[in-house]
């Protein structure tokens, strides 16, 4: 695309975003209602990561990390559809541990051949997060036996999976009280079993299953930390940061969808008062101060942690409120079973409680904001 | 010659048309048809019989219309914003010191109805933070220095307190505080969170206590337990002096360090230390002065302290005094100038943003903070009253008396020898 081609208002807006934009309002919108009912798009996912989608945030030959962008880029998809949006983020914080791990094997070929969306992958890191903010305890261990460590237990739902598909794990590891061990899970492993989840409200063509272990072995080859925590230190932030892109999306679709009826409607829903340019300039205020935070996505201060989850926290509330204010908008229309703002209404659910859930945000924000004193 | 070929049916009739149902919204795109009723694509809206429906709803044919797509730029142009007006947010206090009380006070007596949200970091009671400096010599327990508890205190004054909630980021776009308990909408911010204590290194805060609200001097209280203790305070300022006289008066053992060669000696022109020391003589106070703590460590139960001087000591417990300073985050997320504190207008107590006011030990007038409680009222009594003429109930209310940083005479509550003096607050 020649950038001289472009109409004015386009002319700014870097490449990849356009690219992004061009997948999801086209082959992308066709697929929404199958991919929300069940779907698996891996076509569309491989193309959206060949296009570069997943990974702008990374160091990669010729590119240097650019959080901002791979934010946006999450978001011009979310902005059609909250599930692509939600695997695309899975994809990128997979890659996002490949590249941080520190081992070769794992930040060359497999890295390589996951940034071009060859292969694809998620992150079991829900139960882990929560287990290091004092939530809930770990469910997976490790023992270590030779040549690297024997694994076993559940993880109850982890996304973007599939046959070939990998992710990012933690385990406790047996007898080290208090060390953990990161690993890339493959799911094609002897000991590893996929098992369909019960049906979800929506979202349910993101590949998710729980993941049974049953001594898994881990080699050296797959250990992407040992211990893990001073990783997970290191990337927490980038980690919820990454996450905005879907509340942005999810948010921006459903004011879209208020503007869609404004011709028709405007005069009964200037009554309600949530109206989409009060959302939007709230949207856009949220949106600059994500991008000044994925500006230093690896400051490892509490204080900056806590204003990136402040921001992710509100973006959840945020599409909560713009994905009920669509449907408020819309009326009857929007509550047909077909409408996207229905769909919507499901996504912005699962932004607001998919890990860390608003409830996790705060607890956590809490948590860190609080004054240490002498025990 | 081959006959002209036949014209495509959308050059004769012109471009594909667009009709909506006024029951649903459904959307009949002559391009598109709608397949599942046998219309095929191409279909123009007027070919369509007239016992077809709506294939959302059912409403027939009739209840269409031409739909032309509207520019969207144009639309948000004349969307008039605000239509309504939603329900009033109130007035949003930030801090639940004397400062808070005291403005949420002048409020209520100015304006009986105007829902106020007062959000703390602590439990919100009401006592007197100089008393914390005397209340052990005096034998004053916990539960006496409250005078209120935060729930009869918010009760009474007829506030929403939203206690144990920190106060994380102000979004000026949509006039919401943001907090550990969720978004706060205000129609006007009053912020009175105040100060800090200041830790230079190797002070850490797991290491050592700073006695500047209740909930740090009740768990320092509990911290010494009933024996008496060996107690290094880091810094001999006003509430270093304070607090070393008062646990020493309690039978504690007090080893008093400084910067300075005496106490208060940052407050030269009073020449207090001297006779200050001499008071002391019959206490168990060992001031070590001119030197500088070099290093902290816990050791054991107890914590180890070594000296510039090569000298160390093992205490029970660590108190630092070593001054205040002004949190700057929740400003900077306002975009709150900032000037040594939150800079305010001394007119109106405002500060750089409309709407977002702020007292106490958080502000600075003309580059100066100031940290003591005698300026306080009247920081309070102009701020309410210039947030009661700007809002909508105060438009004909007559112009705040604005505040005004005066020279102050500061009590020094050291019991053994009562000090007065001069606060620094001079231009």
């Amino acid at each position: 695309m020649n950038p001289a081609d472009l109409p004015p208002e386009l002319a700014d807006t870097p490449p990849l975003l356009l690219a992004m934009r061009q997948i999801a309002q086209g082959p992308l919108a066709a697929q929404v209602r199958a991919i929300d009912e069940g779907h698996y798009p891996r076509t569309l996912m491989q193309q959206l990561a060949a296009a570069g989608g997943m990974s702008a945030h990374l160091e990669l030959p010729g590119q240097s990390a650019d959080y901002g962008l791979a934010i946006r880029a999450m978001a011009e998809v979310s902005r059609v559809c909250g599930s692509s949006g939600f695997m695309m983020w899975c994809q990128a914080v997979c890659g996002l541990y490949l590249q941080a791990s520190g081992t070769p094997a794992l930040m060359g070929p497999v890295l390589q051949a996951h940034v071009q969306g060859q292969r694809l992958g998620g992150t079991g890191l829900s139960n882990p997060m929560k287990s290091f903010a004092q939530i809930e305890s770990l469910l997976l261990r490790a023992r270590p036996v030779d040549g690297g460590y024997k694994v076993s237990g559940t993880l109850p739902w982890v996304s973007n999976l599939g046959p070939d598909h990998y992710f990012g794990a933690i385990a406790a590891l047996e007898g080290q009280d208090g060390q953990e061990l990161m690993f890339l899970l493959r799911c094609d492993a002897p000991g590893v079993t996929l098992k369909a989840c019960p049906s979800f409200s929506g979202m349910e063509g993101t590949g998710t299953y729980a993941v049974q272990l049953q001594d898994l072995h881990v080699g050296a080859e797959d250990v992407i930390a040992m211990p893990a925590r001073a990783l997970i230190g290191r990337i927490r932030a980038a980690f919820v940061l990454l996450q905005c892109g879907m509340a942005v999306g999810v948010t921006q679709g459903a004011i879209d969808s208020m503007w869609a009826v404004e011709a028709q409607l405007g005069h009964v829903n200037c009554f309600l008062d949530e109206r989409p340019a009060d959302l939007q300039a709230e949207l856009d205020a949220l949106t600059a101060r994500v991008m000044t935070l994925a500006k230093t996505p690896f400051d490892t201060r509490d204080a900056f942690f806590v204003e990136v989850l402040d921001a992710r926290a509100h973006g959840a509330e945020l599409s909560l409120r713009a994905a009920q204010s669509a449907l408020l908008h819309q009326g009857a229309r929007g509550y047909l079973l077909s409408s996207e703002v229905q769909r919507r209404v499901r996504e912005s659910h699962f932004v607001a409680i998919v890990t860390p859930a608003i409830k996790h945000l705060r607890k956590e924000m809490a948590r860190l904001s609080a004054e240490e004193m002498p025990a | 010659m081959s006959p002209e070929p036949e014209t495509a049916p959308q050059a004769l009739a012109g471009p594909w048309q667009q009709f909506i149902c006024h029951a649903c919204g459904y959307i009949y795109d002559e391009a598109e048809g709608d397949p599942d009723s046998g219309l095929a694509p191409g279909t123009r809206f007027a070919d369509i019989p007239d016992d077809w429906s709506c294939p959302l709803c059912g409403v027939t044919k009739a209840d269409f219309s031409l739909h032309v797509q509207p520019d969207l730029a144009t639309l948000q142009r004349a969307t008039p914003r605000p239509c309504t007006t939603s329900a009033r947010a109130g007035v949003v206090v930030v801090g639940a010191g004397k400062a808070g009380w005291q403005v949420i006070e002048n409020l209520r007596a100015q304006w009986p109805d105007e829902p106020i949200t007062l959000v703390t970091a602590c439990a919100g009671d009401v006592y007197e933070k100089p008393m914390l400096s005397v209340a052990m010599g005096r034998g004053i327990d916990n539960a006496a220095l409250v005078q209120r508890s935060g729930t009869e205190a918010a009760s009474h004054w007829r506030v929403r307190l939203l206690a144990h909630t920190r106060a994380l980021h102000i979004c000026t776009t949509s006039k919401t505080l943001r907090t550990t308990h969720g978004p706060v909408p205000y129609t006007q911010l009053v912020l009175a969170h105040g100060a800090q204590a200041a830790l230079p290194p190797p002070l850490h805060p797991a290491l050592c206590w700073r006695i500047n609200h209740l909930q740090a001097y009740q768990r320092f209280v509990a911290a010494l337990g009933e024996r008496p203790r060996h107690v290094a305070i880091v810094g001999a300022g006003l509430i270093g002096c304070e607090l070393a006289n008062d646990l020493a008066l309690a039978g504690h053992r007090i080893s008093l360090i400084d910067l300075q060669d005496r106490p208060l000696g940052r407050w030269p022109a009073d020449q207090a230390g001297a006779p200050l020391l001499a008071a002391w003589s019959g206490l168990p106070i060992d001031f070590i002065g001119a030197v500088r703590l070099q290093d902290l460590q816990r050791s054991g139960q107890q914590y180890r302290l070594l000296l510039d001087n090569g000298q160390a000591l093992l205490a029970d417990q660590v108190v630092a005094a070593t001054g205040l300073v002004t949190p700057s985050a929740l400003a900077a997320s306002a975009g709150l100038a900032w000037d040594n504190g939150i800079a305010v207008d001394p007119q109106t107590m405002q500060t750089s943003v409309a709407g977002i006011y702020a007292l106490g030990d958080c502000i600075s007038v003309n580059g100066q903070a100031s940290r003591f409680i005698e300026p306080i009222v009247r920081q309070a009594r102009t701020l309410s009253a210039a947030l009661v003429r700007a809002s909508w109930a105060g438009q004909d209310l007559p112009l705040p008396t604005p505040y005004e940083a005066r020279v102050a005479m500061v009590r020094v509550k050291t019991r053994s020898l009562p000090l007065t003096l001069q606060t620094p607050l001079v231009h």
